[in-house]
């Protein structure tokens, strides 16, 4: 095993049983561990998914370090923060890298603290400078990009918003247990009542169709609903509706909402500010809806319809409809 | 009891945003830092939703004083806004946020937070709206040894403990947990309210109390930054739209026809 590794951690699965952003976030580490001339390692807590050693075969993972404690199962912040920060403290990392959840908006920079190291969020790329690193993130809600350089041991959060091409064959690997002291550990944060959403996410969504201010009122919020059903996808919605309340927050798109990447995105009444396309702009084809010629979403649209969004809607749930 | 709010002054996000859509955001000779003299500085808009937090567990009759604190180089403006909305204590911490990344702010933070009497709730917004770090509050809360609860749009206490729920992808979900915490809040949270005429008046007077880090025995080592901006850039963006055009009908038909052919459909 070799000091300055670099090292993916992973705690709690999604849906499909791996950690969410798992095969993105190997994926950036692999390239970094290349370009260090170092190992990539993955340091899984608590229940490890079965397809877990494959896919570390496949991103050329030298080591799967698994670690099973009643306290990671589900994993809290506070017990997620002191495994990582146990395990860096023994293994002297070249850089601990994760995808960036919600959970980690909080355990990325906490463990930074515990460790002394430096945090940099909304990492969209990453290159080698020497022994340093300059990772690339979103700022000002995408409009702009920042390069941060930071020296070893730092603690590295990435939004998924490219594809990730297919990885080579590996031969799996055999999950490597380690052990962490988390007897001291006593979660501070109690949930009392979980988020009870079931429902398809919009994460997961093959095709969105989400609605802006430009619809007028929260009452035409139904049509977007409509032409997603008619196409088959789901419905997604600006930041501005989700702050007036005309729909809940599960549906906001963009960089304080969800990050997707559909094959379509219909954006209707949308103007295509930088903090909403940094939640869609990795979409396979986006159609923009927008009255305003000069909008900025029509600069990433594919198909642009400059016009009145409630005289189009109607016919594009007849004509999606009847194909 | 005492309640601690952290605030920060960014550069207008949205009218960045229109310099930015417009191809007309301008960076300086130093390669990082915008120099449009036009952008207005205000108070981060998620820093204000953290004071409005406070406020509304004092209009649900918590007791407490209201400390507003802000490390910068001009937080006046922001901190008589914060006194006139009911902050008791407001305290600027100046220095040039150029030379600090986010753990020389927290650690400026955190040690005044200690020296200064320490907090039962430390509120602070989820992320600034120019770095979009969102670090500060999570480096802070293990400097102060508190638990972090972040996106908040509602926060509620009764005896000691407080009632949180937070907004995640899979829906709300409440929280509990002791005080003392650290709680970034959210937009959700809703708009923030306005000081009164007659409060507005009275805190023009307001001096902001200064702490330097000298005050805080807090020398160059303790600040070092281990974060270094080196390059901020305007990212381009492909543009290869392809206006379809006609009457509603038509453009509806030409476009689903369009989706088809490209086997998005």
């Amino acid at each position: 095993m070799s000091d300055n590794a670099i090292v993916v951690c992973t705690w709690s699965a999604g849906r499909d049983g791996l950690p969410e952003g798992c095969e993105e976030i190997l994926h950036i580490g692999r390239g970094l561990a290349a370009a260090m001339g170092t190992e990539l390692n993955w340091l899984a807590l608590g229940p490890l998914a079965a397809s877990a050693g494959e896919i570390a075969g496949r991103y050329g993972v030298a080591h799967l370090h698994h670690a099973e404690d009643a306290k990671l199962d589900p994993a809290g912040a506070d017990a997620c923060v002191a495994a990582i920060a146990a395990y860096a403290e023994t293994h002297a990392p070249g850089a601990l890298l994760v995808h960036q959840t919600l959970d980690a908006r909080v355990v990325a920079p906490r463990v930074a603290g515990r460790l002394g190291r430096a945090v940099v969020m909304n990492g969209i790329s990453i290159e080698a400078v020497g022994e340093n690193v300059q990772v690339t993130a979103s700022a000002y809600g995408g409009d702009t990009r920042a390069v941060y350089e930071v020296g070893g041991g730092s603690v590295l959060s990435f939004i998924a918003n490219a594809a990730v091409p297919e990885p080579a064959e590996g031969a799996a690997l055999t999950a490597e247990s380690v052990s962490l002291d988390l007897s001291g550990v006593e979660e501070r944060v109690r949930v009392v009542e979980p988020a009870r959403f079931e429902g398809p996410r919009l994460d997961d969504a093959d095709i969105i169709v989400s609605g802006g201010r430009g619809l007028g009122s929260a009452d035409n919020y139904k049509l977007i609903e409509e032409l997603a059903g008619a196409l088959g996808g789901q419905a997604g919605a600006s930041r501005p509706l989700v702050d007036d309340g005309w729909v809940d927050s599960s549906h906001q798109v963009g960089l304080t909402g969800r990050i997707t990447r559909p094959n379509l995105y219909v954006a209707i009444g949308i103007s295509g500010a930088s903090q909403h396309m940094a939640g869609c702009s990795a979409a396979g084809t986006i159609v923009a809806i927008n009255r305003d010629a000069e909008a900025a979403i029509f600069q990433y649209a594919r198909y642009g319809i400059c016009g009145d969004a409630l005289e189009i809607l109607p016919e594009l749930i007849r004509a999606a409809g009847a194909r | 009891m005492r309640i601690v709010v952290c605030v920060k002054e960014v550069l207008d996000p949205d009218a960045v945003n229109n310099y930015a859509v417009a191809g007309r955001l301008e960076i300086g000779a130093d390669g990082k830092t915008i120099t449009q003299s036009a952008v207005p500085r205000l108070m981060n808009g998620y820093d204000e939703q953290a004071i409005e937090a406070a406020l509304r567990l004092r209009d649900a009759g918590a007791d407490f004083t209201l400390a507003v604190v802000s490390v910068g180089s001009d937080p006046d403006k922001m901190l008589k806004h914060a006194a006139a909305l009911g902050a008791e204590e407001v305290v600027s911490i100046p220095a040039d946020p150029a030379e600090l990344d986010p753990h020389g702010v927290a650690t400026l933070l955190a040690s005044w937070i200690e020296s200064s009497g320490g907090a039962d709730i430390l509120l602070c917004g989820r992320q600034a709206s120019d770095d979009d770090q969102g670090v500060v509050p999570a480096l802070m809360g293990e400097r102060l040894d508190m638990p972090v609860v972040s996106v908040a749009r509602a926060v509620e206490l009764a005896d000691e403990t407080l009632r949180v729920t937070r907004v995640t992808p899979e829906g709300d979900e409440v929280v509990e947990v002791a005080c003392p915490a650290v709680v970034t809040i959210s937009n959700e949270i809703g708009d923030p309210r306005y000081p009164a005429a007659a409060a507005k008046v009275k805190a023009r007077r307001v001096k902001p109390a200064v702490v330097s880090p000298e005050d805080l025995n807090l020398g160059e080592a303790d600040l070092q930054p281990r974060v270094m901006l080196t390059r901020q850039f305007v990212p381009e963006v492909q543009g290869n739209c392809e206006f379809l055009e006609g009457e509603p009908a038509q453009v509806a038909d030409q476009l689903i026809a369009r989706l088809k052919a490209d086997s998005i459909l």
